[in-house]
This record gives C-alpha cells, structure tokens and sequence, in this order.
C-alpha cells in the first residue's frame, strides 16, 4: 500500500462535489496562487504552524530542538524557520498547540477506513469521497489507490485538480474516478501565470481532452478581485462550447490568513471578500452555479 | 396531501404575533423575580400575589392520594383563573405544586440505608422518589372527558372495593376539583364577554365559555374543544410534578381536524392560532410523524404540517419532536417534505424541532425483549425520554450514574494499594460502577414500595391503561410495563482519562503513576504543561482513537451492570440509559481533577458525546465525526442519548445546507442514533447574547432535548450552549 502525504480530513463537507462528503486535502501543488486559502498545502513536507496565542511558555521547545530554532526573548516566543531542521520534535512536545506539524504521511488503507466509516452520510445525500489539496493529481500511487478502494466499495468519488500535470496523470485516474472539480482560474495566459506563477495551455488542453473524452466535470472558478475579475467573460465564453459541463464561481474568502501568519508568511494576500450580491450578479450574468 | 405551508391572513399573524410577545413579557417578570430557569422554560405565569395554605400530614408534609387529591382540589379553586385576550383558550397553571404545598414521602419510606452509598457516590438523582418521567395516552381522556373519568373512577371503585380508598379517593377529589376549575373559566369567559366591547374578543371569550361549559358535561367533539381539553390537562399535569408531555399531537387530533375542515367549521389557519395557544399555555412535549406500530404506513398528516407551522409562527420555546425514519417503500413525499420544512424552520428560527430517530428507538427497545411493534409505539415525551403513551413506566432521565465519581474512587484506590496498573484501575473502576448502579436498582425497588402511598401520580393515572381499572398507582404496577432507566455518565470524561493514562503513563512514561496522582490532587497546580499532555491526546470523538475504543469498553461494561440483573427484590427490569440532561456543570462542580486534563470543578462530558474541542490533528471538527461517536456509544436499548449540532448560520447561506442536514439526520438514525438537538444562530449574535442576555429576549435556543429563552438560562448553562457552538 502506498502512503500519501496529507495534512487534512474534513469529515463533513457541502462545497466539494455532490451531496456530504469527506474531504482528503493532499500535501504539495505546482501553482502558487497569490490568494491561496490552503497555503499549508503548497509545499509537500511537512511543515509547522505557529499560533502564539496559544503558548503557555513552558520552554520546551527550547529544550528539545537540536538546532536551536526557538528560542524565547524577554517572555516571547520566536522561531527561526532557516534553522529548522524538520524534525517536528517541538511540535511533538508542545500540548498546548502552539506548535503543530501539518502534514503527515498516511497509509491509504488508514484513510479508506475513515472515509468508509461515513458511508451512511453518502448514502442518504448522494455524496461520496473528494481528494482535493494541494494537487491530488501529484500524488499518483496513493490517489489511485484510494480512488480504487472506493470504487470496489461502491463509494462516489471526486478529483479536485487544478490540471496542470501531464495528461498521462489523468489516464491514470480517468477510469476510477466518478467526476473531476476542475479548476480554472483565468483564460489569458498571461493573467494566469501572473496569479499562480505558470501559464494555462496545458491546463485548458487536460480540459479540452477530458470533455472529449466524456469524462464528466464539474468547472470551478475561484472569483479573486484584483487577479481575475477580467478574466471571468472570457472563461464563460470558453465554456460555452462545453454546455454540458456545469461551473461554479467560488467567492474568494480570507480564511485562510490566520494559516499564513502561522506559517510565518510576512505578506498575507490583502484581497478584499466580494459582497453578495456582486458574486449573485456574476453567476446571474455568466451563468455560473 | 396538501404539504404547503399554511396560507396565514394578517389578523391571524397579529394575534399570533401577540400571544408571542405577552410571552415575552410574562417571561421577562419571571426572570426579574425567580432569576434564570435552567430546567424547561415552562409557561406558567408567575401571580406574585398568590398564595396557598396546605392541608397537611400529621408530620407536616403533604403525601398520600386522597390528601393530595384534596390540596390539588382546593388549589385549583383558588389559584387565578386566566385567559389570554388573543388566546383561543383558557387557563393557565402558575407554578408547580410543591411551591405551595410540602409535598414529601414519609420518613419511614426513606431508604436510609441507602443513603451513605449516595453520599458516597454524589448521587443527587437516584430515581427513587422520582414522578412524572413518562407519557399519558391523551386519547384515553380525549373520549372520556372529564365528567367520563370521573364516571370511571366511581365504577371501578365499586368494582374493586379496596381495602385502602386511598387511591380511589385522592383521584375523585382531583377530576371534581378539575371539573370545578373548568366550570370557574366558562364563568370568568362569560364575564370577560360581557365587559368587551372588541367584536372578535368578545366573540372569543363567548366562545371560550361555552367550550368550557362543554367540557364540564361531556367529551370534546370538536378540533377546539379537543385542544381546550389538552390546554385543561397540561396545566394540571405542570402543577402537580411538573408532567410535560402530550403525545403524538398530529395522531391524536387528525379526526378532530378533518372532520371539521369538512365541515367547514374550521379553517386551516384557525387551526394554527388554536395550536399556538396551546404551545403558548404550556411546553408540554409533542411529536408530529413516525410510523403505525405495524410499520407498515407514516402516520403524517396534513395536521403534522399545521401543527409545524403553529410552533414556527409562535416562536417561543416549543417541544415539539419529530419522528425520523428510513423512508417505507412506496411513502408518498409528505414525510420527507415535513422533514425538510421543520429543517428549513431550524435554520431560519435558530432552533425548532428536535428530531427523534426511530431506528435506534424501536430496534433498541426490541432488545429488551419486547416486540418492536411496542418500540414503534414510544413517543418522544421529554427531554431525551420516550415511551408508549399510557402503557409504560420507564423513568428515564431521573437517574445519574457519575461514572467519573467511580473513577475517581478506583484511582484513590490504586494510590493506597501501590503498585498501580491499567488493569487494575479497571478492575477498581468497575467495582465502584458496579455498587453504584446497585444503589440505583435498591432504591427502584423501594420506590416501587412505597410510591402510591406517598406521591402517586395522580394526574397521569387517568391517561395511563390500567392504573384507575386496577386501582394502583402506574409506579406499582398499574401499568403493563415497568422499565426502570439508569442514565451512565461522563462517558468521555471517563474515556479520555483511561486513554490518557494508557498513552502517557503506561506507553510512552511520560509521566509515573506517583505523578499523575500528586497532578490530581494539587489540581494541575503550576503543572499546566503536564495537563496539556494529558489532555490533547486523540480524544473520543477521534476516529479510531485509543479514547473511542475505551469509550465502547466502558459503555458495554456499564450496559451489562445494568441489564444484567434485574431489581434485587422486586426484579424489576433495569434498561441502561446515557443521558446527562444540561447538568454537566452541577456534576462536574464537586468532582475533583480528573487524568483528561480537566480541572477540578468543571463540567463533565454531556451524556455520550465527545468533549467540546475534541478534534485535533489531521481530523477536523466536523458534525459527522460528532456524530458517528454518539451513534456508536448509544446504550443500545432504545432510550435516547442525543446529538447535539449547533450550526452555523453560514451553512444556511451555502447550497446545499438544507439537503446536507437532513442526510445527516437520516445517516444519524440508520446509524443507530436516537435523538438530534439542533441549534443554528451565528457566532456573533450567541456571544452578543451571552454577554448582555437581556437584549435578545427572543432568543432561543435548544439547550437538550428541550427549549429554553436563552435569556431565562443562567450564565453557566448558557457556557455550554458556547462551548458547544464555537468547538463547531
């Protein structure tokens, strides 16, 4: 059995695909989007979280890190990330919850058996399992894995991928997999590799092949004013010619700054929330779910 | 079906909207004058001028049926008659009997015996003694009426000639009394008539007073006058011992209903203003669907939809419970459609009903050796109770094991032994479990002694098959089935500990028993590192956590202490229960420090659910995982332990809030849950609320199995409606 390098479970999902899911949010992507959510899941080791809020300044930290990474001055806790060594015996140590690694290596076995305990929740909704991230699609042994073992159970699943991986990657999965999320952030090039740091051809070809191929989708796109206003007509002009696949706008929401300041990120993306009824007038106008 | 919300004109939304804010108004002089009400809100109305003088025992108490028939006949004589001028009914109850009357069990009753085994285990409800914890068959006095009870008082008198007319005596004195009580609002309804010069009050009142005077002759016959005589019954049953519940409404009234929309003497929204009276009179417990004891049909009806959007519309504290079950093949989509209204309702309300989930009800309940036809039966009738309207006496929810007291003891035990081991603080852990519910069955046996002769239930008996036909109080054998609850709890409390020791003292020696033991009884003092590695363990609630699997190992053992014998002397049977009411903080505030990192004097866990905060890690807090920990820790045997979800009114804004709660509530009882309380506000308005409590009058939220105006909570209970909600 293969391990997957994970850092969340979410038990109890409505915005991930069909009816209540389970969510399993894969460690590592190869896009840098400036208003990521998850930031923990951009990198693939293991990292630590910082929540200061939380330390009760026993120190131990301190006593256990072979590096000397923390240290405390005048009664305040400092960590200096260059000097860690990745051995997360702080985090280990620290039981207030300081200091927490996220990310972890699971056999996937391990997190069948916690997705197949909601089967009863996927029966009565329509749901299923998401693998989501991060970028899934990287992780392909263990993704193929779980994708199998819940198909041999008769469990729904989906694939939330962003799509910038070689199409050989969706060959793999394309035959085990129920529906794909499908992520598109912008349409222009350019714009594309300005918000996330790589260009879109091979994103929107994966999309192209997969339409063609019937695999049956479901398009989200994250609405982030200030990177892509601009881009959403040319998006849902693209889309047209795919009638059959439907799309979401995802509103973008700061939940994820607390996650940057604990990752010790010193520039968190300042992007105000849209308000309601902008985000009702876009799905109005283009279409949008 | 018509499944439609009911269409309401304004003049109805008015009057409506009245009876909820003199509501508001009676509750807001409640507070001010008794402080915050942690038990149900209760809808008496408090007439600061009242007062009462007792007949009483020669040892000063008041006990025995004729004597309590005889205090409850001259209360309802003098205590003030009331009637709402936008209530379609009269009467109101102001505040229950032993405010006004000592009401007690004679000393040579007492099992004293017992006592020193209670004081020793903190054990403050020990059932013995206990009333009131059951459900009358309302049908039985909805054919009868007053005047038909007493009539069947008299004859099975004659017939039984007992030794002691005790019994027979003290309920005669109590139908008269009530007939004279009934008959005295007719009269005040004429009066008010008389003085009105508003058309429709005046109208109101006249047709109050000959309702009233009706039902002093005969049985009700119509929808009103069915429900005037339950607004009758609910104020009596509150007085008395505070009995709260009704029934299966929508069953019980569906004839009424249909025969007088036909008719064309009733109109739907009538309908609704008449129901909420009755919510307005009083909270007593109410289901609306479920299945016939065969199982083979939904007993839903167009009334179950009035009767949902009575309580919706009133927005007061309302028990009203929903029957939940797997869909029957070939069900029409009225029972999924109320389902999801009373959902809806939640969501927009902030709370609503309570869903009551009939697999594990029924199934359970078949475990005990009774057909499941008898489970299909059980109400839902109180906080976590349910039981067979007028057929059973199970005494749910009047009992409390601490099972955290036993754990304290066996720790003190292995601390005195030396050489201390997880097994043998099992071991210890047991035999403490094992005498406390021993003391439990020994006081059920007395009870059953001695119940008649001092608190009888006198107003219960004449809804219940068998007592009045046999002369016999439903404790002792008036009825057909005696099933004794004993509610275990602390569960997690309990299993965190066990599974904290076993991880950092046994496993990793993080710490030495010595330790442990020095941490407890010096509170954690300066050792708050050290209490945090006991407490952020993988904690119940944790899937596949060492807490859950000692969260099952406790629970199975306490089922087996409960159901493996009978009452010692009377072998009564005993059926295990895990419900802890909201007296987590009463409970938790005389045990010491606990192995789980808990501080001495803080709540204990809620009946079986995980500990607010549980999830840590890689799992996440979700309601799912909450909810699978309650499922699979349920005693088993068709009592209710329940889920409490207290949503965010931001999954209300997301698609797909609606479905996703109703799958859950499906997946919850085919997973053998029994019971979902459901609360929805948002973060800021419960904290607003918490702080300055006054300022939202109208807030409510369901604490348990029941309602409560959060404002009426006191600062500790509303605590833990917090705690509850910002774990989510």
């Amino acid at each position: 059995m293969a391990r997957a390098e994970i850092f969340n479970i979410q038990h109890f999902s409505v915005h991930d695909g069909p009816g209540v899911r389970t969510v399993v949010f894969f460690k590592g992507c190869n896009l840098h989007c400036a208003w990521c959510h998850n930031p923990e899941s951009i990198r693939r080791e293991a990292q630590i979280l910082w929540y200061p809020e939380k330390c009760i300044g026993c120190g131990s930290c301190v006593e256990h890190c072979p590096r000397g990474a923390h240290s405390f001055r005048e009664g305040v806790h400092a960590i200096d990330r260059e000097k860690c060594g990745h051995c997360f015996l702080c985090c280990e140590e620290c039981y207030a919850d300081a200091l927490v690694r996220v990310g972890e290596q699971r056999e996937t076995e391990d997190i069948f058996r916690e997705i197949e305990r909601n089967r009863g929740y996927f029966r009565q909704s329509g749901g299923g399992a998401t693998f989501s991230g991060g970028e899934c699609m990287l992780q392909q042994e263990p993704l193929r894995e779980l994708l199998a073992l819940c198909r041999q159970a008769g469990i729904h699943t989906a694939v939330d991928t962003a799509g910038n991986v070689p199409w050989e990657f969706f060959e793999n999965v394309r035959g085990l997999t129920d529906l794909f999320l499908y992520d598109i952030k912008a349409f222009s090039p350019e714009v594309h590799r300005a918000c996330t740091g790589v260009g879109n051809q091979r994103i929107l070809d994966n999309f192209r092949r997969l339409a063609a191929e019937g695999s049956r989708m479901l398009v989200r796109i994250p609405y982030i004013p200030g990177y892509n206003d601009g881009e959403l007509e040319a998006i849902a002009l693209f889309l047209k010619g795919y009638p059959e696949i439907p799309a979401e706008l995802l509103p973008y929401h700061s939940l994820g700054d607390s996650k940057h300041r604990a990752l010790g990120e010193e520039e968190l993306p300042n992007i105000a929330a849209p308000d309601k009824e902008a985000v009702a007038e876009l799905k109005r106008r283009y279409g949008f779910l | 079906m018509n499944t439609e919300k009911v269409v309401v004109s304004r003049e109805v939304m008015d009057r409506i909207g009245r009876l909820h804010d003199s509501k508001l108004a009676i509750n807001e002089k409640k507070i001010k004058r008794h402080g915050s009400i942690d038990i149900d809100d209760h809808g008496f109305i408090d007439f600061e001028e009242f007062a009462f003088e007792p007949e009483c025992a020669a040892d000063g108490k008041v006990h025995g049926c004729a004597l309590i028939g005889r205090n409850l006949r001259r209360f309802l004589n003098e205590m003030p008659k009331y009637i709402n001028p936008d209530s379609a009914l009269a009467t109101c109850w102001v505040g229950t009997l032993d405010r006004f009357v000592p009401l007690g069990i004679g000393a040579e009753d007492i099992p004293r015996e017992l006592e020193e085994t209670r004081r020793k285990y903190r054990i403050t409800q020990p059932g013995f003694g206990a009333m009131n914890h059951l459900c009358p068959d309302m049908e039985i006095g909805l054919k009868e009426g007053w005047q038909g009870l007493l009539e069947k008082i008299r004859h099975y008198r004659r017939r039984n000639r007992p030794a002691d007319p005790d019994f027979y005596e003290g309920e005669e004195q109590l139908v008269l009394g009530i007939l004279e009580w009934v008959e005295a609002h007719a009269r005040l309804a004429e009066a008010l008539a008389a003085g009105e010069s508003d058309p429709f009050r005046r109208k109101n009142y006249e047709e109050i007073g000959r309702i009233n005077e009706a039902l002093t002759q005969r049985p009700p016959e119509t929808f009103r006058e069915a429900v005037q005589f339950l607004a009758h019954f609910q104020s009596v049953d509150r007085t008395y011992y505070a009995g709260g519940a009704l029934g299966a409404l929508d069953t019980l009234l569906e004839d009424y209903f249909e025969r007088d929309v036909r008719a064309g003497i009733l109109t739907e929204e009538e309908a609704v203003w008449i129901l909420a009276s009755l919510y307005f009179n009083d909270t007593h417990y109410t289901q609306i669907g479920g299945l016939t004891p065969a199982g083979d049909r939904e007993v839903t009806s167009r009334l179950s939809f009035v009767i949902l959007d009575a309580m919706h519309l009133l927005h007061i504290p309302t028990n009203l419970g929903i029957r939940v079950h797997a869909p029957l093949e070939g069900q029409g989509e009225a029972p999924e459609k109320l389902l999801r209204r009373a959902v809806e309702y939640t969501l927009a309300d902030g709370y609503g009903v309570c869903y009551s989930l009939e697999k594990g009800i029924a199934e359970g309940y078949a475990r005990n050796g009774f057909p499941v036809e008898l489970g299909r039966m059980r109400v839902k009738c109180g906080c976590n109770w349910v039981a067979i309207p007028g057929r059973e006496y199970p005494l749910q929810d009047v009992t409390r094991v601490n099972m955290a007291v036993a754990l304290h003891y066996a720790l003190e035990d292995l601390q005195k032994e030396g050489e201390p081991s997880l097994e043998r603080l099992w071991e210890r852990f047991c035999s403490h479990l094992d005498a406390m519910v021993d003391c439990i069955k020994r006081g059920y046996d007395r009870h059953y002694e001695v119940m008649q002769r001092n608190l009888p239930e006198i107003v219960l008996n004449l809804f219940m098959h068998g007592p009045i036909e046999r002369g016999l109080n439903c404790s002792n054998g008036g009825v057909d089935i005696l099933d004794l609850n004993i509610d275990g709890i602390a569960l997690a409390t309990v299993a965190d500990s066990f599974a904290a020791i076993e991880q950092r003292v046994v496993e990793e020696r993080k710490m030495t028993w010595e330790r442990l033991f020095r941490l407890l009884a010096t509170n954690y003092e300066g050792a708050e590192r050290e209490r945090l590695m006991l407490k952020n363990i993988r904690r119940f609630g944790s899937p596949e956590s060492r807490a859950e699997s000692w969260a099952v190992r406790i629970r199975d053992y306490y089922v087996a202490l409960c159901k493996g014998t009978p009452t010692p002397k009377h072998y009564l049977m005993v059926v295990p229960g895990m419900f802890s009411h909201g007296d987590v903080y009463a409970y938790g505030k005389t045990l010491e420090a606990t192995p789980n990192g808990r501080f001495a004097g803080e709540p204990i866990s809620h009946s079986s659910e995980p500990d607010p905060g549980f999830a840590r890690g890689i799992d996440t807090f979700s309601p799912v995982l909450k909810a699978n920990a309650v499922a699979m820790t349920q005693a088993g045997y068709g009592n209710s332990a329940p889920l409490h979800l207290d949503i965010d009114t931001g999954l209300v804004e997301s698609e797909g809030g609606v479905d996703a709660l109703v799958a859950l509530i499906h997946a919850h009882e085919q997973a053998g849950g029994t019971l979902i309380n459901m609360n929805c506000v948002s973060r800021e308005k419960l904290l607003a609320a918490h702080e300055d409590p006054g300022s939202y009058p109208d807030l409510v939220v369901r604490v348990t199995g029941y309602s409560a105006f959060f404002a009426s909570l006191s600062r500790e209970y509303r605590q833990q409606i917090v705690d509850r909600f910002l774990s989510a």
